[in-house]
């Protein structure tokens, strides 16, 4: 890759018939509603990725359950693995557990991504560390499918210090959570798995909001917002 | 593209891959833990899994009609009862990780009686009722599970409600239901000057075996079967415009719907035909066909049942004891509840003895005077196991002393060879002497009379143990008026007599229930029976001598301890909530009782009474533990209300 590269009209991705249209039925995403918190559907999500480098790394594989109705449906899940012959081995491969030979045999990252954005449908998206997730997400369908993705996420690692002030956790990741809630999580090794954990720390949060008198999407964010403007007051 | 469909398939191994972390974790705990993988898997998938904070309910008895089946992934639920009168709730019982929630309200379709609230941060799986019921009817184990009512127990439950829906679920072995609710469509029926054409097109339409011919009033005038069209067409009759009347069967047998489908299949095999009709004040109200009993299930029943009856020799009955055997067995193997398996083992016991009296009779002849045969205790109580000793009597009718002595001079020689002829087909000779054969216990109704009010009148120890024995009697064979006599002055005298009413209670308080305060049993420390406690004179008796002494003063004429229970609650002596609850536990401990033995059969053990609670698996022993304390409380409440 020159240097000189992204001064170059980006080369579009090329899609199938089938392909396009299953893009062009894409719903878009709606905001956060202000109905109570327990009618809106989300979508939970955890990325595999080649590393941690926002712009150079790739998405390997998605997971996902979904909250609706207050509660996890087991009969709702979604994982892929991406196809992604040129990925280079590197330590991360110890972490995610995906050596070369799952992701040679992965999906064709664009189907995987089709099959993942019907799944979402207009749902907002919660995930751990959503910001790292929601960027990774939108660099992969912008390269695969020069898709705009527009979907809310919420980030429940920011929900969860807001929410549970008392606990004097700092910057604590998800296995901290896990932890401090005594969450059962089994068989935590790939990423439906993660997200399935994500989900359950997400569930008692918003049990947690709902004492707080926090009832919606939308107050949940406002408060989020307000929370993380403060911090960083704070921290100045 | 459908959401469904899109990711459906693609989406399966994900899917899995959680509900693999799931069925992991459920198979750590029974039923889980025996249920096949492919059972298991739909359950987890049909699931949802649902956060509780503490405190938050999950569900009340307000909600309506039970919904969902919980299982509890992590935390602590609670089950809170408001009592009525009083305002702060109390805590009833404790479900942890790996148990589940509400059966018996679910089973029962109703609401549940019992608050449900997180205790701590809680996760429940939670199944919607049709995947239940699905999987009711998938999975052995599961189904065996949820009728053996785990929760059900603690969540205090009345079996009948249960049973009810084991039969719209699929699974139905009792004997005892009424016809009423059997013959559930309305019966196919037609006047007599009908043409044959007429009826059998009316048959035809409606699918059925036979049609009923009505006078105007509705009462029964015949029935035709598709057995007598046979033999109208093999007669080669050509005029299908013939009156109904003249090729119908008339005078047709009749039930009335609160007889049992157990009469109805005896009638049948006894009298050679497939339909019984339904008659109520006259008029018919139903038809009930072998298909519908044969559905049932009853055919080994209904076999045994005949062949007893009509058993021509004493050898035959003898054989016939093994067979009683292995039908208890099956029935048990197949989740039959102890209630209806001691209900069926009394019934064949009452056959084989009637028939024993009549091979007897025909033997030496009729004594030429009326009497009845009664019989005492649990036999009395229709509570009996396969393991039973004799407890009978003979009751007269004599104008005065001496012709008592010269009947009972009569008929002491046929008493003696019953007794004889019963202990050969099983029945243990009574130790005690409590039989027809002993002098003293075979009496004009004046003399039974005076005896029972002496045991009332004088309350020694002897005539206190002989009335929990002779007050449960109940009629075998003959005439039913001096027993129903003899049982209403008993009452009478016993509610008056507040003094002999003490005496029972403290008499029903010596054997206290094998718990402790600490939620561990009481258990035999020396000895060789060490560390089992006595499922009947431990378990059950608490109940039955309760039972009894509240149904005597209250005037209630039932025996047995379940419908003594039951009459009590409508007499409102006992709290609905708390007979339903004595009724469960009671069921539950002659339940395990009746696997013991069948154990100890098949394992060529003597029989006993005795069980290690360590030998019981782990729900099994909690359930008895609840069990027990059920008994403890009645206990407590009969020591409360006499003082004691």
């Amino acid at each position: 890759m020159s240097l000189l590269s992204w001064l170059l009209p980006r080369k579009k991705p090329v899609l199938g018939l089938e392909q396009q249209q299953r893009l062009l039925q894409l719903p878009t995403a709606s905001g956060l509603s202000d109905a109570p918190l327990r009618a809106q559907r989300w979508v939970v999500v955890d990325l595999e990725t080649s590393g941690l480098h926002l712009n150079r790394d790739q998405v390997l594989s998605i997971g996902a359950v979904v909250i609706e109705d207050g509660a996890i449906d087991l009969s709702q899940a979604f994982e892929r693995t991406l196809l992604r012959p040129n990925s280079p081995l590197n330590p991360s491969v110890l972490l995610h557990g995906l050596g070369p030979a799952a992701i040679a045999a992965g999906s064709e990252p664009v189907d995987a991504l089709l099959d993942f954005m019907a799944f979402v449908g207009d749902s907002p998206l919660l995930a751990f560390h959503a910001p790292f997730d929601q960027h990774m997400l939108t660099r992969a369908l912008k390269d695969s499918l020069d898709y705009r993705l527009q979907h809310t996420f919420m980030d429940v690692a920011a929900l969860a210090p807001m929410l549970c002030p008392q606990v004097n956790q700092r910057e604590a990741g998800l296995d901290q959570w896990i932890n401090h809630f005594n969450l059962q999580v089994e068989d935590r090794h790939n990423a439906s798995a993660d997200a399935l954990a994500t989900a359950e720390l997400a569930l008692i949060l918003f049990s947690r909001a709902r004492v707080q008198g926090i009832d919606s999407p939308q107050a949940l964010q406002q408060r989020l917002n307000q929370w993380q403007r403060r911090k960083q007051v704070h921290s100045f | 593209m459908s959401k469904s469909d899109a990711f459906l398939q693609a989406g399966k191994t994900a899917v899995l891959q959680n509900i693999h972390g799931t069925m992991q974790f459920l198979q750590r705990f029974p039923p889980f833990n025996q249920m096949e993988n492919t059972h298991l898997a739909y359950l987890v998938e049909q699931c949802q899994l649902r956060f509780y904070a503490p405190g938050e309910s999950i569900i009340r008895p307000t909600d309506g009609p039970v919904e969902h089946f919980y299982i509890v992934k992590q935390g602590r639920v609670v089950g809170e009862r408001t009592h009525t009168g009083r305002e702060e709730a109390q805590t009833t019982f404790e479900i942890t990780t790996g148990e589940c929630f509400p059966l018996a309200a679910l089973l029962g379709e109703r609401a549940t009686r019992t608050e449900h609230r997180a205790a701590e941060d809680t996760f429940c799986l939670q199944l919607n009722k049709a995947a239940f019921i699905k999987l009711f009817a998938l999975s052995d184990e599961f189904r065996d599970f949820a009728l053996r009512g785990v929760s059900s127990l603690l969540d205090k439950v009345n079996q009948q409600v249960q049973q009810k829906a084991a039969e719209t679920l699929g699974t139905q072995y009792s004997l005892n239901t009424r016809l009423g609710e059997l013959a559930m469509r309305h019966p196919v029926t037609c006047s007599p000057k009908a043409a044959l054409r007429e009826a059998v097109r009316l048959m035809h339409e409606q699918q059925v075996g036979s049609i009923v011919v009505v006078d105007e009033h509705k009462a029964p005038l015949g029935i035709f079967t598709l057995r007598d069209l046979r033999q109208v067409v093999a007669n080669g009759l050509e005029n299908f415009d013939q009156a109904i009347d003249l090729h119908m069967t008339p005078g047709p047998f009749y039930l009335s719907p609160d007889h049992s489908a157990f009469d109805a299949a005896i009638a049948m095999t006894e009298r050679h035909i497939a339909h019984v009709c339904l008659v109520k004040d006259q008029r018919l109200c139903g038809v009930v066909s072998e298909r519908d009993l044969f559905s049932l299930q009853r055919v080994d029943l209904v076999h045994l049942a005949r062949t007893i009856r009509h058993a021509p020799r004493l050898d035959t009955l003898i054989n016939l004891r093994g067979e009683i055997g292995q039908l208890v067995e099956r029935m048990l193997a197949h989740g039959a509840s102890s209630t209806q398996i001691t209900h069926i083992i009394t019934q064949l016991n009452d056959h084989t003895v009637c028939r024993v009296i009549e091979l007897v009779l025909a033997d030496k002849g009729d004594p030429g005077v009326p009497f009845t045969w009664l019989c005492f205790g649990s036999e009395g109580r229709r509570e009996q196991t396969l393991h039973t000793d004799q407890d009978n009597g003979i009751l007269f009718e004599a104008k005065d002393a001496a012709q008592a002595a010269e009947i009972r001079q009569r008929l002491l020689p046929i008493a003696q060879q019953i007794n004889h002829h019963l202990a050969a087909c099983g029945f243990t000779l009574c130790k005690g002497n409590i039989m027809a054969g002993n002098p003293e216990l075979c009496l004009s109704r004046g003399e039974w009379g005076r005896r029972f009010a002496a045991f009332i009148r004088e309350a020694t120890p002897e005539n206190l143990l002989a009335s929990t024995i002779y007050f449960d009697l109940r009629v075998v064979w003959g005439d039913e008026q001096g027993c129903a006599q003899l049982r209403r002055s008993m009452l009478e005298q016993v509610a008056d007599n507040r003094l002999f009413q003490r005496m029972m209670a403290d008499n029903a308080l010596r054997h206290r229930p094998p718990v402790g305060r600490f939620r561990e049993f009481v258990l035999e420390r020396k000895g060789s029976d060490k560390a089992t406690l006595d499922l009947k004179v431990q378990g059950l008796t608490p109940f039955v001598d309760g039972a009894r002494l509240l149904a005597l003063a209250n005037g209630v004429e039932a025996n047995n301890t379940l419908e003594r229970l039951r009459q009590l609650v409508t007499l409102e002596v006992i709290e609905p909530l708390d007979g339903a609850a004595y009724e469960e536990a009671y069921h539950f401990i002659q339940q395990t009782r009746m696997q013991q033995h069948q154990l100890q059969t098949r394992e060529n053990r003597p029989y006993s009474n005795r069980v290690d609670p360590d030998s019981l698996n782990q729900l099994d022993r909690r359930i008895l533990r609840e069990a027990l304390r059920q008994a403890q409380r009645l206990q407590s409440s009969l020591a409360l209300r006499y003082q004691l």
